[in-house]
């Protein structure tokens, strides 16, 4: 039982890996270097899957169409008449959280250590450690998103309803709820962050737990729910609820 | 350590409310298909999206005893 606070404490806590460059040291979290790999995953794929688009769908196309299409309609249903401004955005954020979540079942990442053992390249031994997990366990990555998305909220409101008719819509239907209609501007995105931030530190941390008291069979059963139903399942309410917070804005 | 422990395990109360919660969504849920089998789909959705917005006070719960027992 000793070990398993430490083990919780290591999971909370953000490494930082040095990166040397003209003569600077440079200290860079792992979450942002989960992120650059995720965002090079998406482009690569997104360049991939577009190429030589047909009127008739052939292939590849059709998984494209599907995802695009479930993200129009999602757009749609929630936010109405404006859909077609706010679909790249929330597709956007749900593509990346739904791959940011799910990434920690690639988490097969040799240390520098064990290249070492394997190929005896005095090279590898210098590549520090770096795990594979989500970077929305980190609490200021997934404010950094709540925060993305207020603003969303706030522009749109301004864009649809131009200035007057935002700076309006504070006091309806009441003016008594001014300070609530303000209030709401700080306290939706704190339940946006701890929401995904929660979810995710939660299964990090049981998963984490397993591997280290049981680490047959059960972590991979355990991982289908824990990883990829509660990562995609939390993604799709983080999108949904900004995309309602955005019809209500520009109502 | 006790006074934290006991505030810690205070703060997983929160975890009590979720679970009825969740139960509650889970039972009119099933109510509804018996009713209407056809619109199993998108109850299911419904239901998915309900239960995870009641998920949220467990977390919150969650987070709240993790930061006290952890962050000194």
């Amino acid at each position: 039982m000793e070990g398993f606070g430490e083990k919780i404490t290591e999971v909370m806590t953000s490494k930082k890996i040095d990166f040397h460059l003209f003569g600077y040291t440079i200290p860079i979290s792992d979450a942002v270097i989960t992120m650059w790999i995720i965002m090079g995953a998406l482009i690569i794929l997104s360049l991939l899957f577009t190429r030589k688009l047909k009127t008739i769908p052939k292939g590849k196309q059709n998984v494209v169409e599907t995802i695009i299409e479930f993200i129009n309609k999602l757009t749609e249903s929630s936010v109405g008449h404006h859909w077609r401004i706010f679909a790249p955005y929330i597709g956007t954020v749900l593509l990346f959280l739904v791959f940011a979540n799910t990434i920690s079942i690639f988490n097969i990442v040799p240390s520098g250590e064990q290249l070492y053992n394997l190929t005896h390249i005095k090279m590898l031994k210098k590549i520090p450690d770096f795990n594979l997990l989500p970077p929305t366990k980190n609490a200021s990555v997934a404010m950094g998103f709540a925060v993305m998305s207020m603003v969303a909220v706030m522009i749109s409101g301004i864009r649809v309803n131009r200035c007057k008719g935002w700076l309006k819509s504070f006091l309806k239907p009441v003016p008594v709820l001014l300070p609530f209609k303000i209030l709401d501007y700080f306290i939706r995105p704190l339940s946006l962050c701890f929401r995904q931030y929660g979810n995710v530190l939660g299964a990090v941390i049981i998963m984490e737990l397993l591997y280290s008291s049981l680490p047959a069979f059960l972590p991979g059963l355990v991982s289908i729910y824990f990883d990829i139903f509660d990562g995609i399942l939390q993604a799709y309410v983080f999108v949904f609820l900004t995309s309602l917070y955005i019809a209500e804005a520009i109502e | 350590m006790g006074n934290v422990a006991f505030a810690a395990s205070l703060a997983l109360l929160a975890c009590v409310t979720a679970g009825i919660g969740i139960s509650y969504a889970t039972a009119k849920a099933v109510e509804a298909v018996a009713r209407q089998p056809e619109a199993s789909s998108k109850i299911q959705t419904v239901m998915l999206l309900g239960a995870a917005l009641a998920e949220a006070t467990a977390i919150y719960g969650f987070v709240i005893a993790l930061l006290m027992i952890l962050v000194k």
